[in-house]
């Protein structure tokens, strides 16, 4: 291991070996890079939160470094034990949340469901009981956790996935969106319960689309797309970097036009463009700051645009991500293999 | 718990988790009792409708028991046993697989050949039950004594065959991981494999290739081993030790090259799209 964190990865490559299906009988192989050298350092008691559109790598990050994929170069550590050599070591010290409800046993109860996984986890049996206790306790599931799982709503079976993550009770929880499926005192209760393991000492890695979520819960975010780790630091010092490329939300009818134009403007670094109620919203990144919004108003109404709203606002972590990405994060970049 | 102690004890929790599975499914075993019976029952009556009054003459003078009924039930009832074991533990990963749930069992420390094995026990508990039943009861419905013989002999011979068969779903299991298509493989398995074993008739009859190609399974010494124990009909090589003997061989080595075979295509699912992707 070369430094203190909890993760480390070092030049991370994954490449898939895909095959690109022509008609009935004809194949041919075609190789996806999902990472591309990744570094990667998450320090211990953090919760470090990591966002990307679908097929932008994250998920793979996360499965190399659960062990359930291996990396085609580079190396990663976790928890000191490395991902490939350690394998035993690394799912011992992790506990993980990611396929949500699939990952669980619909014909066995909750409480079966945790005692089975306590027991995969080598726990003893006596642990096993009491340590689903707990995790029945603190999620408040004591009325359904004598149901099979099939009966329960979607964000009941998400709970129980929460809970088996926590069986281990081990240091670092790997968390996929979690709150998927959750209504929102649900999943506000979730993220207290998070930030409640994560003062006990816990290091908590967190996968969401959730922006807000994101800028609430983590101290830390890394943005990937395509492979490659696009920004990484605090929420506040990423929004503080965009200070200077201020961004800028028009509302109204914009046709591609009037967002051609203005993506030709020198100053213009980003531009992200999304549906709200009807309307065009275009999400306006420049390295001039408010000196430039004159000069962006006039470009798009003389290529033929109708401004209902023009907002320039303290940054958030959205506007981050269309800065380092030049889109949304509900726009999917997800490469099928 | 040590590291042993902690492996048995998932292995175990894996057994009883789809005990306690397939109990809600009760519908399921009692399905499993019957099928051996019909397909018993199948060349039964065509050999009661078609033999004529010297049919037992005959069947003994190509099997060496005028005991056709038990024959066909022995025969049926080994048959579910080596089936299931195909559909419990090779289509068992493809089913965790479509369901999300194999990823959750590689996210555990326990390794996968303690799970599979869990589940290889579960499956033979629940198929030789079953079989047993199955037997028990064909022979009451066609008035045949299903405790004749040496009923000891024929339990060492399942209990001593089974170990191989599910090495060989273990073979299985990896094929289905890799190429992702249970169905067609269980399939082609579990008739190929019932056909070898001589499920109606007796290896003996095969040509010479055929014959050599269904003494390499494990189930066809189990099959005739049991036969003969129960009927008094002839061993392979005469004497029961040495038959038995054949299948302890099977038995150190077809688990350990399906164990190795399992290692090698899950590191190489690892290695490229994961356990995941179906």
């Amino acid at each position: 291991m070369v430094g203190n964190g909890t993760i480390q990865t070092k030049a991370l490559c994954k490449t898939y070996i895909t095959r690109q299906r022509k008609g009935i009988f004809k194949s041919t192989q075609q190789p996806v890079e999902a990472l591309k050298g990744v570094d990667l350092e998450i320090c211990t008691g953090e919760i470090f939160g990591l966002l990307g559109p679908n097929g932008a790598g994250k998920t793979t990050l996360i499965k190399i470094l659960t062990t359930l994929l291996l990396p085609t170069g580079g190396e990663a550590w976790v928890n000191g034990f490395h991902v490939e050599r350690q394998a035993n070591q690394v799912r011992r010290s992790v506990g993980c949340m990611l396929m949500g409800e699939r990952g669980l046993y619909w014909k066995l109860t909750g409480r079966e469901n945790l005692e089975y996984f306590g027991a995969l986890y080598h726990l003893s049996p006596q642990e096993r009981k009491k340590r689903s206790n707990e995790i029945i306790t603190l999620l408040a599931m004591n009325d359904i956790a004598d149901r099979t799982v099939e009966t329960y709503s979607s964000g009941q079976k998400m709970k129980l996935a929460f809970g088996k993550a926590l069986i281990n009770d081990a240091p670092l929880l790997v968390l996929d969106e979690p709150t998927n499926t959750l209504d929102v005192p649900s999943a506000s209760e979730l993220r207290a319960i998070v930030r409640q393991l994560n003062q006990q000492g816990k290091t908590v890695v967190y996968t969401t689309h959730i922006m807000l979520e994101a800028e609430t819960l983590c101290n830390r975010v890394a943005i990937i797309d395509h492979g490659q780790l696009l920004a990484l630091g605090s929420v506040s010092d990423l929004k503080s970097g965009l200070q200077r490329d201020q961004a800028t939300h028009f509302e109204g009818v914009i046709s591609s036009n009037a967002e051609s134009a203005v993506r030709s403007l020198p100053e213009v670094l980003q531009v992200s463009r999304s549906q709200e109620n009807g309307a065009t919203c275009l999400t306006v990144v420049t390295s001039a700051g408010q000196s430039s919004l004159a000069q962006l108003i006039d470009t798009l109404t003389r290529h033929g645009a109708l401004l209902n709203k023009v907002t320039s606002q303290e940054p958030t972590l959205e506007d981050v991500f269309i800065a380092r990405t030049g889109r949304t994060l509900a726009q999917d970049t997800r490469v099928t293999i | 718990m040590n590291e042993l102690q902690a492996n048995l004890s998932a292995m175990w929790a894996s057994t009883r988790m789809r005990l306690v599975t397939i109990s809600r499914y009760q519908g399921q075993l009692v399905s499993e009792i019957i099928f051996p019976i019909v397909f018993a029952a199948m060349p039964i009556l065509l050999g009661r409708a078609s033999g004529g009054p010297n049919a037992e003459d005959i069947f003994a003078a190509n099997t060496g028991t005028r005991n056709y009924v038990a024959y066909m039930l022995i025969g049926s009832s080994v048959f579910s046993i080596v089936s299931n074991a195909f559909w419990h533990v090779a289509y068992w990963l493809r089913r965790e697989q479509e369901v999300g749930t194999l990823e959750s069992l590689y996210l555990v420390p326990t390794e996968r050949s303690w799970i599979v094995a869990g589940t290889a026990l579960y499956s033979a508990i629940r198929s030789v039950a079953s079989a047993l039943v199955a037997y028990l009861l064909g022979s009451l419905i066609f008035n045949v004594n299903p405790l004749q013989g040496e009923v000891g002999l024929a339990l060492l011979f399942i209990a001593v065959g089974l170990i191989p068969l599910y090495g060989l779903t273990f073979v299985f299991g990896a094929v289905v991981l890799k190429v992702k298509e249970a169905g067609a493989i269980v399939n082609v398995m579990q008739w190929g494999v019932s056909f070898l074993m001589g499920i109606y008739f007796p290896v003996a009859i095969f040509p010479p290739l055929v014959k050599a190609a269904a003494l390499l399974f494990p189930p066809t010494w189990m099959t005739n081993g049991v036969r003969s124990a129960l009927l008094g009909m002839g061993f392979f090589f005469g004497k029961w030790y040495l038959d038995l003997s054949v299948l302890w061989a099977f038995l150190l080595v077809v688990p350990l090259v399906g164990l190795w075979t399992f290692t090698r295509v899950e590191t190489s699912v690892r290695r490229n799209e994961g356990v995941g992707q179906f």
